[in-house]
């Protein structure tokens, strides 16, 4: 038994620790939010240079044919820095999903992918099916006509190309489609951390028969696949959060005096932030045994990356508002990193499922 | 034993339900209920409809134009209000500087102030807390020096998380007037006119996008020595006067209760979820809470005295509020990702998804605030540990 990193994964978890923690400014992020774009479109194409946005695609397809254990190096040092760039979305969500389907084209897009000129959104959810992506109500007739409403669709406004999933002769079906094309309507909204998302309408929009990239049981299998990545990622996402609340708290009861004596010498808040070392830790076994699951592709992997995403949900909130309770003021204050920990980690228990959901699928 | 009200307070419980199905401002009830921001101006209307009724001295004398209120009524009066979802009272006039003024100003000061307070004519804001004296706060460090001429105290400092300052016409402040050994002494209760030159006030944004709290900067700013409250030096008393004062309330049941019942429809209506078990262990709680208080109530009826165990509605209160609002963002599902900001989504292109997920998120990050303000729930059981169990 050896759970500790490979020594090529050691040196990609430096490398983007380096960037994340010199090049990630704060600031410079929530001036891009308050800006019209969505993300920095520098820090995506320096994603493209240094060879992340090919990380998770085989090698057939252009990529470096890394897997989740990689995706979670990368996603852990995203949640720590607060990354916005849509990673996310165009990589994992719609990214490895095509690169696992048989879909004609999928080279060159995963090559557009890789370079970072085109970006893809998934669009799974709609308004009605609460966590129940495999029964959507968008349809495709049987003349390839697209038509329903899909919403929380990640950086939608941004995408190039959607992935949508929808009935087709009463089964599921995954198609693929340019943003752009009549009939396609859409809205953007702001999400809870600093991203964006879209409501996206199709009306008779018109699908060309080699762009149904999965039916059936291979449309099940593609989109759960990718959605248990995702939640993957996201979990790791939150470790790293997490690992940066206690780490903070704790310098900052440090330096923060009360009483004539820093507070971090007060037995209460000693073991406040031991509960959020111990919840992180108990987080990152669970991410570790997932993404060996995953890794593995074992039969249990969707139950091991809900056993995950459940306790994430119930930790990642502990710990974040602990971080702003012992914060005070400072803690609830916009200009500090520690509550958009708290708004990154809503967010993460609200998407694919929160902890309520992901309990009752592990106990399946 | 009784825990039932009595006939006279049920008569006054549906005379304040009257009121509000009636006499609360309609356009301050629409926004009220739709979410909607209010105007300072939608809040000057409300605190002055209250006041036409007679009601703003809630909890004053009669003879400064108080309602004289018992305990119980004054606790019907917060209730209700609570249930039919008010904006809450401004308290830093009538409930947290008027006291203070009545009970150790002089005659020319209760002239002064009083009437305006009751009329809501000033608005007014707490000038507490500093940079470096949070839960410390008797460590503070604005200074109030006298002129040579004895006529009035120049003023040098800076306050924080001073709730809607941007809004205010006065401030009390705690002072220092006098370095001392114990840092409790040399500290004076003075208000502070927010148009004298040398205040600066400038915006903190808070997590959920709002600004309600500011920084409040006093660079030389001269004020008559009239206004020190009582005598100098004595200010730490008088802050720990009005804390007493504000025990009651702060358990916002009234508020709970409906914020649970909204929860309660909200789930009736969803399927596979746990929210119900969740739901109803919070309302045994938010049960558990209100007879707390009233018990409570019932000793100060019965010529008791109250003393630090009202910390625990501090701490059990506004750990209920930030529960139901975890649980409203619970039921919103993968909804609650969405982020309106603190003014909402435009009329025309709402999102669609349950209309109750609109500010989930925002009331969520907005309540973090009240287990860390108005002494943290660490110093109230700080406060029960040192009084009430005397370790």
């Amino acid at each position: 038994m050896n759970l500790n990193f490979s020594e090529e994964q050691v040196m990609l978890k430096e490398t983007i620790q380096k960037f994340c923690d010199n090049d990630y400014d704060f600031y410079k992020r929530e001036e891009v939010i308050k800006s019209e774009n969505d993300f920095d479109l520098n820090t995506w194409n320096l994603f493209a240079e240094q060879g992340w946005l090919s990380m998770p695609f085989s090698e057939d397809s252009g990529g470096f044919g890394m897997g989740p254990i990689e995706l979670s190096i990368l996603f852990e040092e995203f949640g720590k820095a607060l990354v916005i760039e849509p990673y996310l979305s165009t990589v994992v969500l719609s990214g490895t999903l095509i690169d696992n389907s048989s879909y004609e084209h999928k080279k060159d897009i995963i090559e557009r992918i890789c370079s970072g000129s085109l970006h893809i959104s998934l669009a799974y959810a709609e308004a009605k099916n609460s966590y129940n992506y495999n029964l959507p109500s968008t349809s495709l007739s049987s003349d390839l006509l697209l038509n329903g409403t899909k919403n929380l669709v990640l950086n939608g406004g941004n995408a190039n190309k959607l992935v949508v999933s929808c009935i087709y002769n009463e089964e599921l079906a995954l198609v693929i489609v340019n943003a752009d094309k009549d009939g396609i309507s859409m809205n953007t909204f702001p999400t809870v951390d600093g991203q964006s998302c879209a409501e996206i309408t199709f009306e008779n929009v018109s699908i060309n028969s080699e762009d149904v990239i999965g039916t059936g049981d291979n449309a099940i299998t593609l989109l759960n696949n990718s959605i248990s990545l995702a939640t993957l990622c996201v979990s790791a996402e939150a470790v790293g959060c997490m690992s940066s609340c206690y780490l903070k708290t704790v310098a900052y009861t440090k330096e923060r005096e009360q009483f004539g004596q820093p507070i971090s010498n007060f037995q209460v808040l000693q073991h406040r932030m031991v509960d959020m070392f111990i919840e992180s830790e108990l987080c990152r076994s669970l991410l570790i045994k997932a993404m060996l699951e995953v890794d593995s592709g074992s039969d249990d992997m969707h139950k091991h990356v809900s056993g995950l995403k459940a306790q994430i949900g119930k930790s990642g909130k502990f710990s974040a508002q602990q971080a702003v309770q012992l914060h005070g003021g400072m803690g609830v204050s916009d200009e500090l990193m520690i509550g958009h920990y708290l708004k990154k980690l809503i967010v993460i228990d609200a998407l694919f499922g929160n902890t309520d959901h992901h309990l009752k699928k592990y106990a399946q | 034993m009784e825990l039932n009200f009595s006939k006279e307070d049920l008569q006054f419980r549906d005379e304040v339900r009257s009121w509000l199905e009636n006499d609360y401002p309609k356009h301050v009830k629409a926004k009220q209920d739709n979410a909607e921001p209010l105007t300072r101006q939608d809040m000057v209307d409300y605190h002055k409809a209250v006041s036409a009724k007679g009601w703003m001295g809630y909890n004053w004398p009669v003879e400064y134009g108080g309602t004289g209120w018992t305990a119980t009524q004054l606790y019907i009066f917060n209730k209700e209000f609570g249930l039919a979802g008010t904006p809450p009272l401004l308290a830093f006039g009538v409930s947290m500087v008027a006291p203070v003024i009545y009970t150790f100003g002089n005659e020319e000061q209760k002239a002064k102030y009083l009437p305006d307070i009751l009329e809501f004519n000033t608005w007014w804001c707490q000038g507490y807390s500093e940079p470096g004296s949070g839960s410390d706060l008797a460590s503070l460090k604005t200074k109030a020096v006298k002129t040579f001429d004895g006529k009035h105290y120049i003023i040098n400092g800076a306050k924080t998380w001073t709730t809607l300052a941007q809004n205010a016409d006065w401030i009390f402040c705690l002072t220092r007037t006098e370095t001392t050994s114990i840092k409790q002494e040399g500290i004076s209760f003075i208000l502070i006119d927010m148009k004298t030159p040398g205040i600066e006030v400038k915006p903190i944004i808070t997590i959920d996008g709002e600004h309600e709290v500011n920084s409040v900067f006093f660079t030389d700013v001269k004020v008559p020595v009239e206004n020190l409250i009582g005598e100098e030096g004595k200010g730490w008393t008088y802050a720990k006067f009005l804390l007493a004062h504000e025990r009651f309330g702060i358990a916002s049941v009234g508020g709970s209760l409906r914020a649970l019942n909204k929860l309660k429809e909200i789930a009736s209506n969803l399927e596979n979820t746990d929210l119900d078990k969740k739901i109803t262990e919070l309302e045994i709680d938010l049960n558990a809470l209100e007879i707390t208080e009233l018990r409570m109530l019932s000793d100060l009826e019965n010529g008791g005295q109250v003393g630090a165990e009202s910390s625990i509605l501090k701490i059990k209160g506004t750990e209920i509020q930030q529960r139901l609002t975890e649980l409203m963002v619970e039921s919103s599902g993968e909804h609650a990702l969405l982020y309106p900001g603190p003014h909402g989504f435009g009329s025309n292109d709402k999102p669609s998804g349950p209309d109750y997920s609109a500010d989930a998120v925002s009331k969520f990050l907005n309540m973090r605030k009240t287990s860390i303000y108005g002494g943290s729930n660490e110093i109230q059981k700080n406060i029960i540990s040192k009084f009430v169990l005397g370790v």
